[in-house]
């Protein structure tokens, strides 16, 4: 398989507080792969996904996007790329006071006339596919009605809807279901699954149950102080390596 | 949580140094200014109770020259001995206090020892801000036997004491007895007389009694025929003008308001200037209250135009508004514009699709609430040239002893005044209700 992101070297200190949150790390994701990142509350999770779409300034390193330098990108470039890396939030970061049609629709702003974007106007095939993405979460009904209406599944639906409008290469999902019950998670996590098997979009997801990791990753990416403790299968992860992950008192929860 | 290794914190530069000396700077400054204001109100009371009383009636007790200098002096040891026993308003006020080792209090010789110290340590402070010493060494503020420390910083290693009552501590006393310093110069200075309050009632009974008969004989009618307007006439220049004032300043207070917003400026070192400046603009042009502005323009545009009036209103406006649209722009959730940029999006429809979705019922508040106090401006703004209904009332209250009846005449002007801006106030209460 062809490889899609490779990172070198990568590292993230936080001149706030002096925090070496992201410290030499290398990898690489192939095209197709539904990568999990897990590791412990501030091991570096976050940072690592928020510098490949440089939402975040690396301090150090390399990130190659399908062979562009990402972090030599200028502004313009640094768009461009951005249109392809989607990503949905654990606080799904709508716009709460709009609608969830406006919020589907804002996943086309790096593509349309900006000129008519300015006001509020949007190609019919971008309308048409927007319905079609909503229907596809299975909230076509709730098009009109404000984004802070919803519940959190339901917006989390909508932050998958506003990503797939991107058409991405890569989604990115920063603890994509850690505000939601159990089985609304694994309904929010098979729609990911689906992007990824039907679409082909490579996925890299954080996640905090070791369970959901098992079940939708194709490859497990564990941090811990902001270096790589762990890398290999989800069936690789056994009793003694979950303990070097979460440390020696953590205990496994079951996610069902 | 456990923190990632922590990168090495070795030598800052300056001005990392000078900014974590600010606080000790700011609270001995305070301490200094609170020391010179007793000083000035030990000087008042002086005067007031024993120079004019018993040496010159006429005459004002003064400082000599040398007077200056031993004033300055004592204050400034006062100021530096109470820093010195950690003791201050300024060094609570900035949350500094002086720790012995593993956070025991700090015995007394110690801190006689400190304020000896001290007048030599202030003048070698500018060296500390050099090299590797820990800050405030050359003070004794940081040393084997004490350390100066931010209390909220070592708040989870403090050991656990008693909150002691406020008449106990040093602090506590000073501060109340500030307050009744403040208390007692302030009435003596404003010549609070509650005597004459009462003797006068009965003198002013006639004008109450005129004011309370209002004559509208004016409503329509010019006041003088052919050359000045009704009352309803400047009523509707009033209202005119505050609302071209808050349309037009809140039109142009929009766009400035992302300029002058941090989180949308401060991407790079261009945008901070920018951003700097707008914030200074908006603080140095709302600092000038509208009715100044207004004797500026009515000498611009001629004395009693309701343009001046309204020039003067706009531009307050723009700044007022465009400084409280910008906190709003400020206090916006970030993870919507997180997530819309990382759609591809460009920084302006970052804040078309994200800010400004979030921003527009505050502004629309702001708006009206401006609105309230644009009309309550435009009603006295007369005063100064401005325009408007105070045109009227200016020009009773000067009539009064020529015209038998001016006192019921601004008495009409007064009750029109309450009715239009009780009425305005309500209906915009009622549509800020129905907003919120
Ligand atoms: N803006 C920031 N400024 C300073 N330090 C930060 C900042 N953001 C994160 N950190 C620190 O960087 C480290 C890594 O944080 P990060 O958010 O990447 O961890 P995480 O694995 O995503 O944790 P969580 O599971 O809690 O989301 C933590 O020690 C955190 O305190
Ligand atoms: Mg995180």
């Amino acid at each position: 398989m062809e490889e899609l992101i490779r990172i070198d070297r990568l590292t993230k200190v936080y001149e706030r507080g002096e925090v070496l949150a992201v410290n030499d790390i290398s990898f690489t994701v192939k095209r197709g792969e539904f990568l999990v990142l897990i590791g412990l509350s501030g091991s570096g999770k976050s940072t690592l996904l928020r510098c490949i779409n440089r939402l975040i300034e690396p301090t150090a390193g390399q990130i190659v996007f399908d062979g562009i330098d990402v972090t030599k990108a200028s502004a313009r470039q640094l768009r461009q790329l951005r249109r392809r890396m989607a990503m949905i939030f654990q606080q799904f970061n709508l716009v709460k006071r709009s609608s969830v049609l406006t919020n589907v629709l804002s996943g086309r702003l790096g593509y349309v006339n900006p000129g008519a974007s300015a006001i509020h106007k949007f190609p019919k095939e971008d309308l048409e596919s927007a319905f079609a993405n909503l229907e596809r979460v299975g909230i076509p009904e709730q098009a009109y009605k404000r984004a802070d209406e919803l519940s959190g599944g339901q917006q989390q639906r909508v932050g998958i809807a506003r990503a797939l409008m991107q058409r991405p290469d890569l989604l990115m999902a920063d603890e994509p279901v850690s505000a939601l019950d159990p089985a609304t998670a694994h309904s929010v996590m098979q729609y990911l699954e689906q992007m990824n098997q039907e679409d082909g979009v490579t996925v890299i997801a954080s996640l905090h149950f070791l369970s959901l990791a098992r079940r939708y990753g194709t490859r497990i990416l564990a941090l811990k102080d902001g270096e790589i403790v762990f890398e290999g299968l989800p069936a690789e992860i056994d009793a003694a390596k979950f303990k070097e992950i979460y440390g020696e008192e953590a205990e496994e929860v079951e996610v069902r | 949580m456990k923190r990632p290794k922590k990168s090495k914190s070795a030598s800052h530069s300056p001005w990392v140094r000078l900014a974590a000396l600010r606080p000790r700077f700011s609270a001995f400054m305070l301490d200094w200014a609170s020391w010179g204001f007793i000083a000035y109100g030990v000087m008042y009371l002086l005067n007031k109770y024993w120079y004019i009383r018993h040496v010159n009636f006429y005459g004002r007790l003064t400082l000599p020259g040398w007077g200056w200098p031993v004033v300055i002096i004592a204050t400034f040891e006062l100021a530096l001995l109470s820093h010195a026993f950690s003791q201050s308003i300024g060094l609570s006020l900035f949350g500094l206090r002086l720790f012995g080792p593993e956070y025991a209090p700090v015995p007394f010789r110690r801190r006689l020892a400190r304020f000896v110290a001290l007048h030599v340590g202030l003048v070698l402070q500018p060296l500390a801000l050099f090299g590797d010493r820990p800050l405030g060494s050359l003070v004794h503020d940081s040393d084997k036997t004490g350390r100066m420390l931010l209390v909220a910083k070592v708040k989870d290693d403090l050991p656990a004491e008693k909150p002691r009552k406020w008449y106990t501590t040093y602090r506590g006393l000073f501060l109340a007895g500030l307050l009744a310093l403040t208390f007692w110069l302030g009435w003596k200075i404003t010549t609070i007389n509650l005597q004459m309050l009462v003797e006068r009632i009965g003198k002013s009974g006639h004008i109450w009694k005129d004011l309370f008969t209002p004559r509208f004989t004016y409503l329509t009618e010019p006041v003088i025929p052919g050359r000045t307007f009704s009352l309803v006439h400047y009523m509707l220049e009033t209202i005119f003008m505050a609302f071209f004032a808050t349309v037009t300043g809140a039109i142009v207070a929009f766009p400035l308001s992302f300029l002058g917003a941090r989180n949308i400026m401060g991407f790079n070192a261009f945008g901070w200037l920018i951003y700097s400046v707008m914030r200074t603009l908006f603080n140095a042009l709302r600092s000038i209250e509208s009715i100044l502005m207004a004797v500026l323009f009515a000498v611009w545009v001629g004395f009693g135009n309701p343009f001046a009036g309204a020039l003067a209103l706009f531009l307050h406006t723009i700044a007022a508004l465009a400084k409280l649209y910008s906190e709003q722009v400020e206090a916006v959730d970030p993870g919507p514009l997180e997530a819309i940029a990382t759609t591809g999006a460009r920084r302006w429809q970052v804040v078309a699709y994200g800010v400004i979705p979030q921003i527009i019922p505050s502004y629309l508040a702001f708006t009206l609430y401006r609105w309230d106090i644009n009309i309550r401006m435009a009603t006295i703004i007369a005063l100064v040239g401005g325009g408007g209904i105070g045109t009227l009332l200016f020009y009773f209250k000067n009539e009064v002893g020529r015209l038998d009846d001016a006192w019921n005449q601004v008495g009409a002007v007064v009750v029109a005044i309450v009715v239009v801006v009780w009425a305005l106030d309500y209906i915009s209460a009622r549509v800020r209700e129905k907003i919120g």
